[in-house]
């Protein structure tokens, strides 16, 4: 049994643990056993997460629109509150990886997505300060969490995530002061959008690039 | 003699040189498969490192061309029973990890017309060249080039890496940079969209089509570069860098925001066909005239 034999059966190797062949592939393959793990952790995070914080449908439409623009599910899959269709065996045109993969994606981006939190100072500070780049280089919370994702990267591509990190805090900063200055100001309003908009991206891309 | 001494060495040299050349040349695996699509299919391929090459090509099959520098890693290749969609992945055999070196692998990809794309990369550089489905490209800091596409949306991520588009007709244009530097060059459409915090931006075309233009950045440079012939209706605005227009035009009876010297303009070139939008919120923004073929010199 090969690699990608083994991951074609790996939803139901956890489910409902496997034969011995697959249990020897596991037992000899770093790599599968590794993603087992994984896999296994994500989804026990996952249970516990979910039934206490329920997102909004807002997000799970976003995340089931992201999902469809990589082409990791197609039309009808997921329902608005995230809930994964159950199709019949027939009807079935997507490989169990791909499930696993974008169950995988959700549990991740749902964790991400629940603790997001953005950090905002509490004291503005001088308009003339106001696209000074951020002093801190250290992270907290939520964006600590990326940057631990992004780790295990090239180093060159960890540098970039966590510049980009920084960048888009203080875009954020900028735009919510502007838009505290003046609450009716369209521009700084479709900024603040803006900003938020790039560090999804940056969460989007930092979470598909840590899946297996 | 020591011209001889000197004649020897060289050779030897250069024996050494070739022989390490065919050492490192056969370590390298080079595989072609082909894979079937229907004409609407999507073809999805994650690359971290290495390079992708999508090229145009004919026929219902995908054809698949790749290189891998080590046995650390393998190309899972597969294609849904409908044939709809078709999925390429670089897929790590060993532990421990590889090295980036061991990880890259090449593509060459030819695709059928009219199947869409989508392309994940960390550090590769991503080329589409000549194609007609839709296209999403995503990578980390590998540059993305795509070139010579017509009538297809174009979706382009990514984090610090370099995007150029060049001649891209009646197209959807969408691209969120975070650090890198984004290049458009006859790029029109309906909709051009670009995004990013610090990376700048440059157009240079005649924004024609009676599209959306909509350039914003947060520190980056905007600079846009038009004919003189080009119907566009434009407002632009730094928050707290500098505009600047180079290009001769008429006002606008209303305005979205008024005109502020040296932090806001607008105005309309002939009868303003196209809108654009250029919101930087601390770097500077420019529209220049580009100069007439008449007037370039040689």
């Amino acid at each position: 049994m090969n690699c990608q034999q083994f991951q074609e059966v790996l939803p139901y190797i956890i489910e409902s643990g496997g034969n011995e062949e697959e249990e020897a592939h596991l037992r000899s393959c770093p790599a599968c056993a590794e993603l087992v793990q994984d896999l296994e952790y994500i989804a026990q995070q996952a249970k516990l997460i979910l039934p206490m914080h329920e997102p909004s449908p807002r997000v799970w439409a976003g995340i089931e629109d992201s999902l469809h623009r990589q082409g990791l599910i197609q039309e009808g899959r997921l329902s608005l509150l995230g809930h994964v269709t159950i199709f019949p065996p027939q009807a079935k045109s997507w490989t169990p990886l791909g499930w696993l993969m974008a169950l995988a994606a959700m549990a991740v981006f749902a964790v991400l997505l629940i603790n997001y939190h953005p950090q905002l100072p509490s004291a503005p500070p001088s308009a003339q300060n106001m696209s000074a780049p951020a002093p801190s280089t250290a992270f907290e919370g939520d964006d600590q969490q990326l940057i631990v994702q992004v780790s295990q990267q090239a180093p060159d591509v960890r540098r970039a995530y966590e510049d980009s990190l920084r960048e888009v805090n203080t875009y954020i900063t900028d735009a919510q002061q502007a838009v505290d200055k003046d609450p009716a100001d369209a521009i700084a309003q479709q900024h603040l959008l803006d900003a938020y908009q790039q560090k999804e991206m940056l969460y989007q891309m930092a979470t598909s690039r840590a899946l297996p | 003699m020591k011209v001889m001494n000197k004649l020897s060495f060289t050779a030897v040299a250069a024996v050494v040189a070739t022989l390490g050349m065919l050492q490192a040349a056969s370590a390298d695996t080079r595989k072609e498969t082909r894979l079937e699509i229907t004409p609407g299919g999507t073809v999805n391929i994650v690359n971290n490192y290495g390079s992708v090459t999508l090229r145009g090509g004919s026929g219902r099959q995908v054809l698949v061309a790749y290189t891998l520098h080590s046995d650390k890693v393998e190309v899972d290749e597969s294609t849904t029973s409908d044939k709809l969609r078709a999925e390429i992945r670089t897929h790590v055999l060993s532990d421990p990890k590889p090295t980036v070196e061991e990880t890259r692998v090449e593509y060459e990809v030819t695709v059928p017309a009219g199947v869409a794309v989508n392309v994940s990369t960390a550090t590769a550089p991503i080329v589409a060249e000549g194609l007609s489905g839709d296209l999403t490209l995503s990578s980390d800091t590998g540059q993305i080039t795509v070139r010579s596409v017509a009538r297809v949306h174009v979706h382009v991520r990514g984090v610090t890496a370099p995007v150029s588009l060049t001649s891209v007709s009646n197209g959807h244009v969408e691209i969120t940079s975070s650090g890198g530097e984004v290049q458009l060059v006859d790029v029109w459409g309906p909709k051009v969209w670009v995004g990013t915090t610090s990376g700048n931006i440059s157009y240079r075309g005649d924004c024609s089509g009676g599209g959306d233009y909509n350039l914003t950045t947060h520190s980056g440079v905007i600079e846009v570069t038009l004919p003189e012939t080009a119907s566009f209706d434009v407002s632009a605005r730094s928050v707290s860098g500098s505009v600047q227009n180079d290009f001769p035009l008429k006002d606008k009876p209303h305005s979205f925001y008024p005109s502020k010297a040296g932090s806001s303009f607008s105005g309309t070139s002939n009868s303003g066909s196209s809108s654009v939008e250029l919101q930087s919120f601390s770097g500077r923004i420019r529209v220049k005239k580009q100069p007439s073929a008449a007037a370039t010199p040689k």
